[in-house]
């Protein structure tokens, strides 16, 4: 697996093999005194979509941000692949390439043409030629529905073409997992189908996917599981329909009847 | 009010009236400022002294003179009622007449002018030492630029990790070199320094001197560049598995060199213009050329040959700044809309 080889010698690597993709074992963050997290555990197998909802301010984003420690987290054990990310001789840059990660502000270099977004990651890390890195990209391009934008800068790209052209920088990096952040609340309403479409089709070739979103259609018809977090915990966990339909959870009641 | 409105229409017209005329300072009235500019002029022909170096009798005069006409210049500049027309005779009018009073009463030896200060032929004397003097300065320009860039870059990217003790240290030393005048810098590398062992020649102080002030300046200058990229950048650079000089090589540095780059031009063309102070630790710079020919000659122009040449170079260059400038603040406002 693609992290064993990152250890380094001699040191053994903590390993926990129950076969799934990512697994959180009792997640606390805290920023100073604000305790965001209050002891998340929970795993994701293969191809699982999984969607994260909840209440603003219930530690969604820092739930997501903590798995590729963007935030490091304050305590607890986190798992890609069955190995600890946390551990100290882990190379997080290396494991970050195998989780891609896309922003509710899409966050695209602004001095990079969408093909060059797309070409960066793979040609600086990976290393790769850039006849194989542009390929690729023309490829991805391909795949959101944007060959025609390659040579665009972002600011010349509505919002949905940018986020999309961020789905395709993410999976340049062929990744195992994808996380994604609020995709498209910072969308105009006719933007937020193509981005979803492009994400339901990840999900059917079998993407491992952590989706925060509240967009009801689209969690009803690709996620697999809900978890629904508050105040830094997770209140419920299960199929779509199982919460839609039969949760008798207040907080959850609650948060839905307002959504919906 | 109880008044009929036929009497009051009467009495607001008197004041209309009493606004317009009454109210409009006798000084300010044309019939005096036309008339007092006649006095002017008659005085001017009649009472100012002939050509010559004037005694104190005559001074007084001219003096008295130039205070009318300024007084004059008063009334009329602070007058929205007079007609712009004027105004630009006027401005016209006192520079004619400073110029005038100045060629017809200073003590100058008008026509050995062109022998004094645009004489060729001595500017072509001194010329191979101006054009080393040249050499110099540009010299100077370009290696303190070139060391200032590095040092202020470095200084920029340490200060990014926000660490307490590194960040007291870099403070401290934008401070000081901020704080100090160059010239003092380069007296205290030059004429000091050698006193604790170290010996460095005229140029390399120069350098030193100006590329350490300059490089407290740049550093702020990337700093600030380094503020103005979102953390949502650095955020999707990490998240794509960039490490941090990856991540400072493609995604911040390239992005803050746009921002940074008016600021800096200017900051070169200031460091430029200061390379002139090295003339006080005799390098033998454009000033100090121009200078030491001078006193060579007994002559001026290679001095007025330096400034000018100070002129053509840095008075593009400033623009050209100034135009770097306007294009970033226009390019920034069309990515806000
Ligand atoms: N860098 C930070 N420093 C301090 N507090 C933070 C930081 N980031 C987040 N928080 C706090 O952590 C809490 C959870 O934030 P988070 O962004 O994870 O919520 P969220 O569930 O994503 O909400 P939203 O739906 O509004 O995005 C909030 O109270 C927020 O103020
Ligand atoms: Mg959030």
């Amino acid at each position: 697996m693609f992290l064993r080889t990152s250890s380094r010698k001699g040191v053994k690597c903590k390993m926990n093999d129950t076969g799934a993709m990512i697994e959180v074992v009792d997640l606390h963050k805290r920023f100073k005194d604000l305790h965001v997290l209050k002891g998340i555990s929970t795993s994701v197998k293969q191809s699982e979509v999984v969607a994260v909802m909840g209440p603003s301010g219930s530690g969604k984003s820092t739930f997501l941000r903590c798995m590729n420690r963007l935030e490091e987290p304050s305590s607890g054990h986190i798992y890609i692949e069955g190995i600890d990310i946390l551990a100290p001789y882990i190379d997080i840059n290396r494991v970050r390439t195998e989780i891609g990660m896309v922003f509710q502000s899409f966050n695209l270099f602004p001095h990079l043409t969408s093909i060059e977004n797309i070409k960066l990651a793979p040609m600086s890390v990976r290393k790769i030629s850039d006849q194989e890195a542009t390929e690729r990209g023309m490829a991805l391009l391909d795949k959101v529905g944007l060959v025609d934008k390659a040579k665009v800068y972002p600011e010349q790209l509505s919002g949905g073409q940018q986020q999309r052209v961020a789905i395709a920088r993410a999976l340049a990096m062929q990744p195992q997992i994808m996380f994604f952040d609020e995709p498209t609340s910072a969308l105009d309403p006719e933007m937020i189908g193509e981005v979803l479409d492009v994400m339901r089709n990840m999900a059917k070739e079998g993407m491992t996917m952590m989706v925060v979103s509240h967009e009801m259609g689209f969690i009803k018809e690709a996620a697999d599981r809900i978890l629904f977090l508050v105040d830094g915990l997770i209140v419920e966990d299960g199929t779509p329909d199982q919460i839609f339909n039969y949760s008798k959870n207040e907080r959850t009641l609650e948060f839905l009847s307002k959504i919906i | 009010m109880a008044q009929p409105a036929s009497s009051q229409t009467n009495i607001s017209r008197l004041s209309d009236l009493k606004d317009k005329v009454g109210h409009v300072p006798f000084i300010r009235r044309n019939s005096f400022v036309y008339g007092s500019l006649s006095l002017l002029v008659i005085y001017a022909l009649f009472l100012l002294p002939s050509k010559g170096s004037p005694d104190t009798v005559d001074l007084g005069r001219i003096v008295i003179f130039c205070l009318l006409l300024l007084v004059w210049a008063f009334i009329i500049f602070t007058d929205e009622l007079k007609p712009e027309k004027l105004k630009t005779i006027m401005v016209f009018s006192i520079f004619i007449i400073a110029g005038w009073l100045y060629y017809r009463y200073s003590t100058a030896r008008w026509g050995e002018m062109g022998f004094l200060f645009f004489n060729l032929e001595m500017v072509q004397k001194a010329w191979p030492t101006l054009v080393e003097g040249f050499w110099t300065t540009l010299l100077l320009a370009i290696c303190a630029a070139i060391m200032s860039t590095v040092i202020g870059l470095l200084l920029a990217i340490f200060r990014s990790f926000n660490n307490p003790v590194l960040n007291f240290f870099i403070i401290a030393y934008v401070d000081f070199f901020r704080a100090m005048p160059i010239i003092v810098l380069m007296m205290l590398i030059y004429y000091a320094l050698p006193f604790m062992g170290i010996r460095l020649s005229a140029i390399v102080s120069g350098i030193l001197a100006l590329g350490l002030n300059s490089s407290a300046y740049v550093s702020e200058i990337f700093r600030a560049g380094f503020l103005s990229i979102k953390k949502g950048q650095i955020e999707a650079s990490s998240a794509l598995g960039l490490n941090p000089i990856q991540t400072m090589r493609f995604v911040i540095l390239p992005q803050a060199f746009r921002v940074v780059i008016p600021p800096l031009v200017g900051n070169y063309v200031a460091s430029a213009k200061d390379t002139a102070l090295a003339s006080s630790i005799s390098i033998i710079e454009l000033l100090k050329a121009g200078l030491s020919q001078k006193s060579l000659l007994a002559n001026p122009s290679p001095l007025i040959f330096v400034t000018a040449l100070y002129l053509v170079m840095f008075v593009p260059l400033t623009r050209f700044s100034g135009y770097l400038e306007k294009r970033m603040k226009e390019s920034q406002r069309q990515v806000r809309l």
